[in-house]
C-alpha cells in the first residue's frame, strides 16, 4: 500500500517535471474488473450496514431483480419503447435539422433569418416544453419524441451549420479552380469537410435526447425506461429501480459508442484525439 | 552575472534507449564530448540524430541510459538553476505577460532567492533591455510576433542567469531576416566581445549548418539512428562576426564541408 | 444594416403571426403573446415568478458548487497521476450516461423532495462535464511548460498552482459552463417530476406544474418557459465573461 502511494507520487510528481508518458502495466479490461469490483464491495458492505433494504438493496438483489425484470419482459419492453423513441426522434430532428444547417452555413439570408429566432428558442430546455407538451400530446407517445426532437434539433442544426462555416475556405478555392460545379461541391467537399463537426453534434444530439427521454417518461408516458422507474419506485421496489438505472446507462453508452464507430467508419480519415 | 569560471561539462559513452527492454529505440550511442567554460557548442545533424534528447539529458530532464554525463565532476542527476533552457517552441506561459514570463524563474525559483523585490524587477528591467523588448512589458505571449515571442523566451532565460546555456532550435521557427538579426543579438549577449572567462558557456542545437557555423567555436556534427559523433568541426572564424563573416570565403568552405557529412542522411531523413 | 434588419425582423414577424392565428383560429385556451404578457406582468408584480426562480437558482447554485469543489480537485488528481486515472475511469464511464433524472427516483428515496434531494440531482447533473474537461485540460498541458517551471527549479508545490492549474484554467471552465447549463435543466426536470409525483417545495419547474396540473394556465406556463430561457441565456453569459475575464490570454 505505502509502495502504490509512493508510485503514485512518483507519477504525480512526473506530471509536474513535464513526462507524463507512463508505461501501461495492466490491459483496460482487468483495471475495469478490479474498480467495479471494489465498488461492488464498498456497496455491498454499505447494504449490509443499513438496516432498511428497501433505501439500499445490495449489488445481489439488484441483480435478482434485473433477471426477474428480464424473465418478465419488463426490461426488453420497455427498453424497446425508449429506444425506438430515440430512433425515431433523431432520425425526424436529423432529416431536418442536417439540410437545414447545411443551407444555414452556406446561405447569409437563411442564416439571417434563422439566427434569431434559435437562438432565442435554444436556451429553453426542452424539459421545460413537457408542461405544455401535456396539453397538446396529452400523456403517450407524442410528447416525449416531441420533446426528443425538440432537444436534439438545435445541437444538429448548429454543429452542422457551423461545421459548413469551418469548412477551409482553400479546399472549396481549389475545387472551384478544377471547375467543379456547385451541387458536387457540396456533397463531394462541404459535406465531407463538415461531417465531424455534424458527428460530433450527432452525439450530443443522442446524449441530450436520452436525457430528455427519461425525464420526459418520468413525467408523461405509460411506458418506457423512465415511466418503470418512477412505477417501480411508487411500488418501493429499491432493486427494480436500480436495475433500469443501470439499464439506462449502458443503453446510454452503448449509443454513444454506435455513433463512434460509425463516425469511424464515415471517417476514417479524421484524427484519432477527435473519437474519444 | 557573478564571475566564477563556468562549469566544465564532460560527457563519456553516453548512451540513451527510449522504451521497453525488447523494443527500445537508440537515440543517442557512445557519445564522448567535452563541453569547455564560455564556450559557444553548436550541435547538427540530420532530423532524428538525438539532437534534443542530448539538450533534454543536459538539462537533466531525461536520465541516461548508460555512461556518465557530468558537470565539474559531478554526475547530472537532474535540473539545476545553473543550467537554463530555451525550448524550441518557446514555452512561454500563455497567462503571463512578458513581465511576468521573464520574472517566473525569479519569483518561483531558486534564482530569485535571496533577491529583493526591487532586485528582481531590476533584473528583470534588465533582460527587457538587453532583448529589446521596451514597450511591450504588459503584453501577453500571443499578443506578439513569433520574432517578439523568441526574445521574450531568451530574456526570461538571462534574467535568470545561468551559466549554461542550453538551446534547442530556438530561432527555427522564425522568418530568414528576423534569424538573422537574433543570430547577431545571441552573441552579443553570450559576450562575444568579451574575453573568454567573461563568456557564458552556451550549448545550441539547430538544424541550420550555416546558423552553427556562424554563431559557435565548434560545430559537433552527430550522424542519425542512433546518434553517434560524427565529427567535431573547429569554427575558426575571427570574432566578432557579423555580415562580412557570412560572405567570407572560409565560411562557405565550413558549410561545404558539414554539409558532405551529413548530405546523405539527410536525403535519406527525407524519405522516412 | 440590412442583415441586422432582417435578424431583427424575424422574431417580430413570428409573434405577430403566432398572434394572428390564434386569434383566428384557437381557443381562447390557446396561449397567444398578448396573454402571455399581461399573465408576465401578473406574475412578476405579485413577485411569484422572482420567488420561484430565486428558490431555483439557490438550489443550482448549492449543487454547483458542491460539484466543482469535489470535481476540480478530483480531475486535477486525475489528469495528472496516471495510476489513480486509469483505476477510477471505469467508475467515471460508467455513471457518466446515467442522466441526473435517472437516479430521481433514488435521491427522492434517500432524501425526500426537499432542496436538498434538488441540490445534490444538480451537483450529479453539473459533476462530469466539469470532472471531464478538468482532466482533459491537465491532461492537454504544453509539457514543455512543465518542463521550463522544473529547469528553473520552480518547487513541485509552487509548479502545481503557478503552472498546472493556471494552463488548465481554461478548461476547468468550460467544463463549469457546460456543467452549469446542465445543472439548469436538471432543476427544471427534478421540480417538474417532483412536483408531478410528490408535490415538492417550490421552484420555477414546480410552478409550471401547478400551472398544468391544477390551474390550467398555459399563459403561465409560457411565461415560465420564457422565464427559463432567459435565465438559462444570462448563467450561460456570466460564466462566458468570467471566461473571457480570467483567461484574457486565450483568444476564443
Amino acid at each position: 500500500m505505502v509502495q502504490r502511494i509512493a508510485g503514485m507520487m512518483a507519477s504525480f510528481s512526473g506530471v509536474l517535471m513535464g513526462n507524463s508518458t507512463a508505461p501501461r502495466h495492466w490491459p483496460a479490461w482487468t483495471i475495469y474488473l478490479r474498480t467495479m469490483g471494489l465498488f461492488c464491495l464498498l456497496w455491498y458492505a454499505m447494504s449490509w450496514l443499513t438496516p432498511n433494504k428497501i433505501l439500499l438493496p445490495s449489488p445481489l438483489d439488484v441483480a435478482s431483480a434485473l433477471r426477474d425484470r428480464i424473465d418478465d419482459g419488463e426490461l426488453v419492453a420497455n427498453a424497446t419503447v425508449s429506444l425506438t423513441r430515440l430512433l425515431v426522434s433523431v432520425s425526424i430532428a436529423s432529416l431536418i435539422a442536417i439540410p437545414l444547417g447545411l443551407a444555414m452555413g452556406t446561405s447569409r439570408l437563411l442564416e439571417d433569418l434563422l439566427e434569431w429566432p434559435v437562438e432565442l428558442l435554444r436556451p429553453i430546455a426542452g424539459i421545460a416544453w413537457i408542461p405544455l407538451a401535456l396539453f397538446m400530446f396529452g400523456i403517450g407517445n407524442g410528447l416525449p419524441i416531441f420533446i426528443m426532437i425538440y432537444t436534439a434539433f438545435f445541437p444538429l442544426l448548429l454543429g452542422t451549420a457551423a461545421g459548413v462555416r469551418n469548412v477551409d475556405r482553400r479546399l472549396i478555392s481549389a475545387a472551384r479552380t478544377m471547375g467543379i460545379p456547385k451541387g458536387t461541391l457540396m456533397r463531394h467537399v462541404i459535406f465531407p469537410a463538415a461531417l465531424p463537426s455534424i458527428m460530433t453534434s450527432a452525439r450530443l444530439a443522442v446524449a441530450a435526447s436520452w436525457t430528455a427521454v427519461v425525464a420526459a417518461e418520468l413525467v408523461g408516458a405509460p411506458s418506457g425506461l423512465g415511466y418503470a422507474i418512477e412505477y417501480y419506485r411508487s411500488m418501493l421496489d429499491t432493486p427494480s429501480v436500480m436495475a433500469f438505472i443501470i439499464v439506462i446507462g449502458t443503453l446510454g453508452f452503448l449509443c454513444d459508442a454506435a455513433l463512434r464507430s460509425l463516425s469511424a467508419a464515415l471517417m476514417p480519415w479524421a484524427n484519432a484525439e477527435e473519437k474519444r | 552575472m557573478t564571475q566564477q569560471p563556468a562549469p566544465k561539462i564532460t560527457l563519456a559513452h553516453v548512451r540513451k534507449e527510449f522504451g521497453g527492454t525488447p523494443a527500445a529505440v537508440v537515440a543517442v550511442d557512445s557519445l564522448s564530448l567535452d563541453i569547455q567554460p564560455g564556450e559557444f557548442l553548436a550541435i547538427v545533424g540530420p532530423s532524428g540524430c538525438g539532437k534534443t534528447t542530448v539538450l533534454n539529458m543536459l538539462a537533466g530532464l531525461e536520465p541516461v541510459t548508460s555512461g556518465t554525463m557530468t558537470m565539474d565532476g559531478k554526475a547530472i542527476s537532474g535540473p539545476g538553476a545553473e543550467r537554463g533552457v530555451m525550448f524550441q517552441d518557446y514555452a512561454l506561459f500563455p497567462w503571463k505577460t512578458v513581465v511576468g514570463n521573464i520574472g517566473f524563474g525569479l519569483d518561483h525559483g531558486p534564482a530569485g532567492h535571496g533577491l529583493s523585490r526591487a532586485e528582481r524587477e531590476a533584473r528583470v528591467t534588465r533582460a527587457i533591455d538587453l532583448v529589446g523588448l521596451k514597450g511591450s512589458e504588459t503584453k501577453y505571449p500571443h499578443q506578439l510576433s513569433g520574432g517578439m515571442r523568441q526574445r521574450v523566451a531568451l530574456a526570461r532565460l538571462v534574467a535568470n542567469e545561468p551559466k549554461i546555456l542550453l538551446m534547442d532550435e530556438p530561432l527555427a521557427a522564425l522568418d530568414a531576416q528576423t534569424r538573422i538579426i537574433l543570430q547577431d543579438e545571441l552573441l552579443r549577449i553570450w559576450g562575444q566581445d568579451k574575453p573568454t572567462s567573461e563568456r557564458r558557456t552556451v550549448v545550441y542545437i539547430t538544424h541550420s549548418i550555416d546558423e552553427a557555423i556562424f554563431l559557435a567555436d565548434r560545430v559537433v556534427v552527430l550522424s542519425s539512428h542512433p546518434g553517434r559523433l560524427k565529427r567535431i568541426v573547429d569554427v575558426d572564424l575571427a570574432r566578432p562576426r557579423n555580415d562580412e563573416t557570412r560572405k567570407s570565403r572560409s565560411f562557405a568552405e565550413l558549410s561545404q564541408t558539414i554539409w558532405e557529412l551529413i548530405r546523405e542522411e539527410a536525403y535519406r531523413a527525407t524519405m522516412r | 444594416m440590412k442583415h441586422f434588419l432582417i435578424r431583427f425582423a424575424t422574431p417580430i414577424v413570428l409573434i405577430a403571426l403566432w398572434q394572428l392565428f390564434a386569434d383566428a383560429f384557437g381557443s381562447p385556451r390557446i396561449p397567444r403573446p398578448s396573454a402571455v404578457l399581461a399573465s408576465a406582468m401578473k406574475l412578476i408584480g405579485s413577485g411569484d415568478l422572482v420567488t420561484a426562480l430565486v428558490t431555483s437558482l439557490g438550489r443550482v447554485f448549492s449543487g454547483f458548487m458542491l460539484a466543482c469543489a469535489i470535481a476540480i480537485p478530483l480531475g486535477i488528481l486525475m489528469g495528472s497521476v496516471r495510476t489513480v486515472e486509469r483505476n477510477l475511469d471505469p467508475l467515471v464511464e460508467s455513471f457518466r450516461p446515467v442522466a441526473a433524472i435517472a437516479i430521481l427516483p433514488l435521491v427522492i428515496l434517500w432524501l425526500g423532495t426537499g432542496s436538498m434531494a434538488a441540490i445534490v440531482i444538480v451537483a450529479y447533473a453539473a459533476f462530469f462535464p466539469i470532472l471531464i474537461n478538468t482532466i482533459a485540460g491537465v491532461k492537454r498541458i504544453d509539457n514543455n511548460l512543465m518542463r521550463a517551471a522544473y529547469t528553473m527549479g520552480v518547487p513541485p508545490a509552487t509548479r502545481m498552482w503557478v503552472v498546472l492549474l493556471p494552463a488548465a484554467l481554461p478548461a476547468i471552465l468550460v467544463g463549469m459552463r457546460i456543467g452549469l447549463g446542465m445543472a439548469w435543466t436538471a432543476i427544471i426536470a427534478a421540480e417538474l417530476a417532483v412536483g408531478a409525483k410528490a408535490g415538492g417545495e417550490g421552484g420555477i419547474g414546480q410552478m409550471m406544474f401547478i400551472f398544468y396540473a391544477y390551474s390550467v394556465e398555459l399563459n403561465g406556463i409560457v411565461v415560465c418557459m420564457i422565464a427559463v430561457g432567459i435565465v438559462a441565456l444570462v448563467l450561460d453569459r456570466i460564466l462566458r465573461a468570467a471566461l473571457h475575464a480570467a483567461v484574457p490570454w486565450s483568444r476564443l
